[in-house]
């Protein structure tokens, strides 16, 4: 196998009123190069600290991430983070060329492709127009479409995206998961996608996650998790989503 | 009666934009009224327009929203603010933020009902903490999703006739939605009426008495969920 990325028993806690907090609890898997992997579960699962971990912003409590990158990057990470758009992940003053130019500076010291930008811009469905526009004349689908062509920018080889579905109207979502599926495709980029719509995360991933109060509770193929769910809590969840359930039903799994 | 009637409503921003144009529907008590629409059509708009919340310096709003006989729009704004407090409750969307993070949730609480064991009862429902634990709380100390349950429990203290909802679900897992859903339908099975704006298909095919689409100015007449969306083709490609 060709992995990109080996998770091996990772814990992660914090002190919450003098008590120690078990946020992750023993979180190992593998990840193979190219490939979709879906993160879902119940809200408060530690889905995000754990994404936050694999991008290195966190530091787990103990455990160890390693990762099997093609290219050694010196000054840029090459696992990038996008997150959840709150209309706060782009500088509202500041021009969209002004910012993927610095972000192409950083991805490519030595040489910048003069060609790349297009490159990137034509990837994410982005008009040339909008380069002299600022952070605040952008929509919230235009803001999103910005800091993910500034993270191809820096030639990621792993792209977590945190709830990238989350601001989006029906349509939308149908065509960022596309352009996701594309980004794989054309830019050779390995993706972990966190979110709660499993019916998305269908369509997108390879594999699949499923946590419940900081555990993996089942992982397996998108194909076989999605018809044959065998974890009581994924059962769950697949049938919360027809939103039918009786009270009786949702209490069996109270909130961790 | 309990008929909330919009009449030839018009949204005008910065006396140039036409957000809206002419929107008419009629809402009747016991039912689950959805909108749906793509980003930036006036959903929210719309929604807001209903108990005079947009900003008059912004928007200009023409026509007329008839509730138990009044025009809500012509109302003197402390009778709108009467409404507003005990007959049309309005939850808004990123519950975090409608709430004042220097306030503990105890002050938004002893606003609308005194009934601890109401509010007992409906924390325990929605799988929250006890009151004695949620009341000491700031509402930053909560996730999106338990804010989003207490703006509802808040609405449904109040014990109003009408409540709207801008994206409720957003930001919850469908546990919890089942949840809100179970807890909407009582609320409208008593004889009231909820009207909510969503992107999430499947709430409003599960929820929904009755659908309009709403695009370039102008609101779909309601139809019911098969109708609906047996009519437009949204939703059969996610």
């Amino acid at each position: 196998m060709n992995y990109i990325l080996k998770v091996e028993n990772i814990f992660y806690s914090v002190l919450q009123k003098n008590e120690e907090k078990v946020i992750l609890n023993n979180i190992s898997f593998e990840l193979e190069k190219n490939s979709v992997l879906g993160i879902s579960g119940e809200s408060g699962s530690g889905k995000t600290t754990l994404a936050k971990i694999l991008a290195g912003i966190l530091k787990p409590t103990s455990g160890k991430v390693s990762y099997y990158f093609s290219r050694d990057f010196n000054k840029v990470s090459p696992v990038q983070i996008l997150f959840q758009n709150t209309g706060e992940i782009i500088n509202p003053i500041r021009e969209v060329g002004e910012m993927l130019n610095e972000s192409l500076r950083l991805g490519n010291k030595n040489n910048i492709e003069p060609t790349y930008l297009d490159t990137i811009l034509d990837a994410v469905k982005l008009s040339k127009s909008l380069l002299q526009r600022r952070g605040y004349e952008l929509s919230g689908g235009e803001q999103q479409r910005t800091a993910l062509a500034r993270i191809l920018a820096v030639k990621p080889e792993l792209l977590i995206l945190d709830e990238p579905f989350s601001a989006q109207d029906y349509e939308s979502q149908e065509n960022f998961l596309n352009l996701f599926l594309d980004l794989k495709r054309n830019f050779n980029i390995t993706l972990i996608c966190v979110a709660h719509n499993l019916r998305l995360l269908r369509k997108l991933t390879e594999e699949v996650i499923i946590m419940y109060n900081g555990e993996i509770v089942e992982k397996n193929s998108s194909s076989k998790l999605f018809a044959n769910p065998r974890h009581p809590y994924t059962k769950f969840l697949l049938k919360a989503e027809k939103y039918d359930l009786k009270y009786e039903d949702i209490i069996t799994f109270p909130k961790g | 009666m309990l008929n909330v009637l919009l009449s030839k409503v018009s949204i005008i921003k910065n006396s140039e934009r036409i957000i809206l144009k002419d929107i008419i529907f009629e809402l009747e008590r016991g039912n689950i009224y959805t909108i749906l629409g793509k980003n930036g059509t006036g959903k929210t708009t719309l929604l807001k327009s209903l108990t005079g919340l947009l900003d008059k310096r912004i928007y200009s709003v023409k026509g007329k929203v008839l509730y138990e006989s009044k025009d809500l729009l012509s109302l003197e704004a402390d009778e709108l603010q009467k409404i507003r407090k005990n007959e049309i409750k309005y939850v808004f969307q990123d519950p975090v933020n409608s709430f004042d993070h220097l306030k503990t949730f105890s002050y938004y609480f002893s606003l609308v009902t005194k009934d601890q064991e109401e509010i007992n009862r409906l924390l325990d429902f929605f799988l929250l903490p006890e009151a004695k634990k949620l009341f000491k709380m700031y509402p930053y100390e909560v996730s999106g999703g338990m804010a989003q349950r207490i703006s509802f429990i808040l609405a449904l203290l109040a014990k109003p006739k009408i409540i709207l909802l801008d994206e409720p679900t957003s930001g919850i897992d469908a546990p919890i939605v089942n949840l809100l859903l179970i807890k909407l339908k009582e609320f409208v099975g008593d004889g009231n009426l909820a009207l909510m704006v969503t992107q999430d298909l499947d709430l409003a095919r599960n929820a929904s008495s009755k659908i309009a689409l709403l695009s370039d100015c102008t609101l779909s007449p309601l139809s019911s969920p098969e109708e609906f969306f047996h009519l437009n083709n949204i939703g059969t490609q996610v």
